[in-house]
């Protein structure tokens, strides 16, 4: 090989690392334009929809593209997973999506960061109603007094039962359990260690599955999980403990509920299980996981002396700051969304609950719930019991020490006593933080 | 400078470019965010000193996720180390066409991506699983793998091996076969048994291949975050709650970037520290 001499090498190699980084930062700056066409406003939409969902939504950016040809809006779906960090790593990028969904336990968080757009400061936010929305819905995504997001769509958590087990069981499977002696009771007649069928399924998991599962015990016992400033733990009261105590009476004392691995119900293996309204879309026939066997819901069953009370899921929908076109045009895709015509399109679509009280109420809807999906009705009855989670920026490491804690009792390792009040400290700790 | 220096340096630059901007650029960009209290998400960033540090050793769940994630480490090399030694002598016995189908059928895992491999053996350990009816039908109660607090990291582990033992029997089969035969031919005169030529010819002439893969399973097991997140999710009761899953949680789910920076930097540290021993164990510079 021919030698190379003098600066020759350190030139090229100079050459290589300019060209690298021009390439790079061509990328960056240099992006070919969209092409719009003057007046056009191109925008990206993220969700974590899917299946139907997915479909639904799509049909409904058909429907408002339509409507408004100068507005084009891509749906970009992403996991429920990835898209907060996702979200985190395009805004460190100073690249974010005009318009987003959110989990109502990221709203605290996202809403203060002052990237989201104030959407009650838009000019006609009179005209959407505002107050139509449920009044626990438009707690969410507040800070300073104003609101950065809306409700898009709900879902809570009620009693779901195989009719099938009931019968074999010599049960009533128009008869399901409506305090929780009854739940007890029809759990321990339900359970066979032989086929291997449990009772009832509890989430015993890591994380907010088990929390926001508890928290409905915690309700209907009339607990609370937060102090009402939100400053500090409020789960350690003698509902906790009774709720607690449920839990592990369940799973320890009378072994009809297994610790460990969700999914029981939805194999055929257990009686019971308090799930969400989306799984009456995902298990009914033509849904995303069809169950063969027969299968009913109910309003969860509450303690004696106790009261009804359900968890809030769902979405909410915010924009993200950009350019004031940009902007204009994405609020006028959030208020078709969540205006009353669309989300009654949405809901039955989806079987995602109302999140406006007209929805709830509009004939159409109801007509459709009661007569082609009457598993939806105790959902829809209860959506009026919903609690909102606490709203605070610790809230989902609260919620992993949380169901940390929790699951020390359900194994068994510690008393009902011990775990709430090794919760309780580690929760007032992060509040502290 | 010597002209084969300056035509090195050439040679490099571009990989140097690469990695300086997708590798070192990151790497002391987090030792800088882990001074930090940044969310993750504000564009508001204040200087905290090492206080994240005070946190992270006063924090129990940050020495259990080192705890739990040395119990996998030690065990996924232990294991895949013995287990790829004595397959490849196996297949090092079996010769020929035979060898190299045997060769491929045990490498597939180690191509194959940890979310995929997460999710098959979940489903296995399930308790309706294929691994819990084999259990069953020969008599034996199975244990509740990932639900149960002593067996779940049992269960990541037997994964972890599996996935590293195809890479472990291919590097140990090339040193068994560069190990002269005419060596077990003398042992052999010399009366010793095949367990003997094992120990006394295979052994210590596989030591510097055995080592090396020891430390490359360590370093490469520490760093373990896919395995766990989805088999798992760190529980129950943080028996799986592996560094990797601590760091994942408080940067993406607890917007504590800065905190999550830290715990990025200590395992940066201890792998820092396992790759020193290794360069002392092989007298670094020089051939073992």
């Amino acid at each position: 090989m021919k030698e190379m001499k003098g600066v020759a090498p350190v030139a090229i190699a100079v050459v290589i690392i300019v060209a690298a980084i021009a390439a790079v930062a061509a990328y960056v700056y240099l992006k070919p334009e969209e092409e719009v066409s003057p007046g056009e406003v191109e925008l990206k939409f993220w969700n974590y929809w899917d299946g139907t969902n997915a479909q639904a939504i799509v049909a409904l950016i058909s429907e408002f593209e339509a409507e408004n040809p100068n507005i084009h809006i891509t749906n970009v779906p992403i996991t429920w997973g990835e898209l907060l960090p996702k979200l985190m790593a395009t805004v460190a990028g100073g690249e974010v999506p005009e318009i987003a969904i959110g989990d109502l336990v990221w709203m605290s968080k996202l809403a203060g960061t002052g990237l989201l757009v104030p959407l009650s400061e838009f000019d006609d936010f009179e005209e959407i109603d505002y107050e139509d929305f449920y009044p626990e819905m438009r707690k969410i995504g507040r800070y300073n007094d104003k609101s950065y997001s809306l409700p898009v769509s709900a879902n809570n958590l009620e009693l779901f039962y195989n009719k099938e087990i009931f019968e074999a069981n010599g049960l009533d499977p128009e008869d399901p359990p409506t305090t929780w002696d009854e739940l007890l009771e029809i759990a321990q007649v339900c359970t066979d260690p032989d086929e291997g069928i449990w009772g009832m399924e509890l989430y015993t998991g890591t994380g907010e599955g088990l929390t926001w599962q508890f928290q409905v015990y915690l309700w209907q016992a009339g607990g609370e999980f937060l102090s009402a400033d939100l400053s500090s733990a409020a789960f350690n009261s003698p509902e906790g403990k009774r709720a607690l105590q449920f839990w592990v009476d369940l799973i320890q004392t009378h072994e009809v509920s297994p610790p460990g691995p969700w999914g029981f119900f939805g194999q055929g293996k257990a009686a019971m299980v308090m799930d969400g309204t989306w799984m009456v879309g995902g298990w009914r026939p033509g849904g995303w996981a069809p169950i063969t066997w027969d299968w009913g819901t109910a309003q969860m069953p509450i303690p004696s002396g106790g009261e009804p009370a359900t968890n809030m899921g769902g979405e909410q929908i915010f924009i993200f700051e950009t350019t004031s076109e940009k902007e204009a045009a994405a609020w006028e895709f959030v208020k078709w969304l969540t205006s009353k015509e669309t989300q009654v399109k949405w809901d039955i679509l989806t079987c995602f609950m109302p999140v406006r009280d007209s929805v709830a109420e509009d004939s159409l809807y109801l007509t459709w719930a009661t007569t082609t999906e009457p598993r939806l009705v105790p959902f829809i009855e209860c959506q009026q019991y919903a609690h909102a989670r606490p709203m605070v920026v610790q809230y989902p490491e609260i919620s992993d020490a949380f169901s940390e804690e929790l699951q020390k009792a359900l194994y068994g390792v510690v008393s009902v006593d011990e775990a709430l009040a090794s919760a309780e400290a580690r929760v007032n700790e992060i509040l502290a933080d | 400078m010597k002209d084969e220096t300056k035509a090195a340096i050439i040679c490099i630059a571009p990989a140097i470019a690469i990695i300086g901007t997708f590798t070192l650029f990151p790497i002391f960009y987090s030792f800088g965010l882990s001074t930090t209290d940044w969310d993750g998400l504000s564009p508001t960033i204040n200087f905290v000193g090492l206080s994240n540090y005070s946190k992270l050793i006063s924090s129990g769940a940050f020495w259990n996720s080192i705890k739990v994630t040395l119990y996998y480490t030690v065990g996924v090399s232990i294991i895949s180390v013995i287990a790829g030694l004595a397959l490849a002598s196996l297949i090092n016995r079996t010769g020929g066409r035979l060898a190299s189908f045997y060769r491929v059928i045990y490498f597939i895992p180690v191509v194959t991506s940890f979310v995929a491999a997460g999710v098959v053996w979940k489903s296995l350990f399930s308790p309706a699983g294929f691994l819990s009816d084999t259990f069953r039908s020969i008599g034996l109660s199975p244990p509740n793998w990932l639900a149960d607090p002593i067996w779940a990291m049992p269960a990541l582990i037997i994964v972890g091996a599996w996935m590293r033992l195809g890479f472990n029997t291919v590097i140990s089969l090339a040193g068994l076969q560069s190990i002269p035969r005419g060596y077990y031919e003398k042992a052999k005169i010399d009366g010793a048994g095949a367990l003997n030529r094992f120990r006394f010819v295979t052994i210590p002439l596989m030591k510097p291949i055995i080592l090396l893969l020891l430390i490359m399973s360590l370093v490469d097991a520490f760093l373990i975050f896919d395995l766990a997140f989805v088999m798992t999710g760190g529980g129950p009761l943080g028996a799986t709650n592996v560094a990797g899953l601590l760091l994942y949680k408080n940067a993406f789910h607890y917007y504590k970037m800065g905190f999550a920076s830290a715990i990025g930097v200590m395992i940066f540290a201890i792998v820092l520290i396992i790759t020193l021993v290794q360069m002392r164990l092989f007298k670094f510079g020089r051939r073992a």
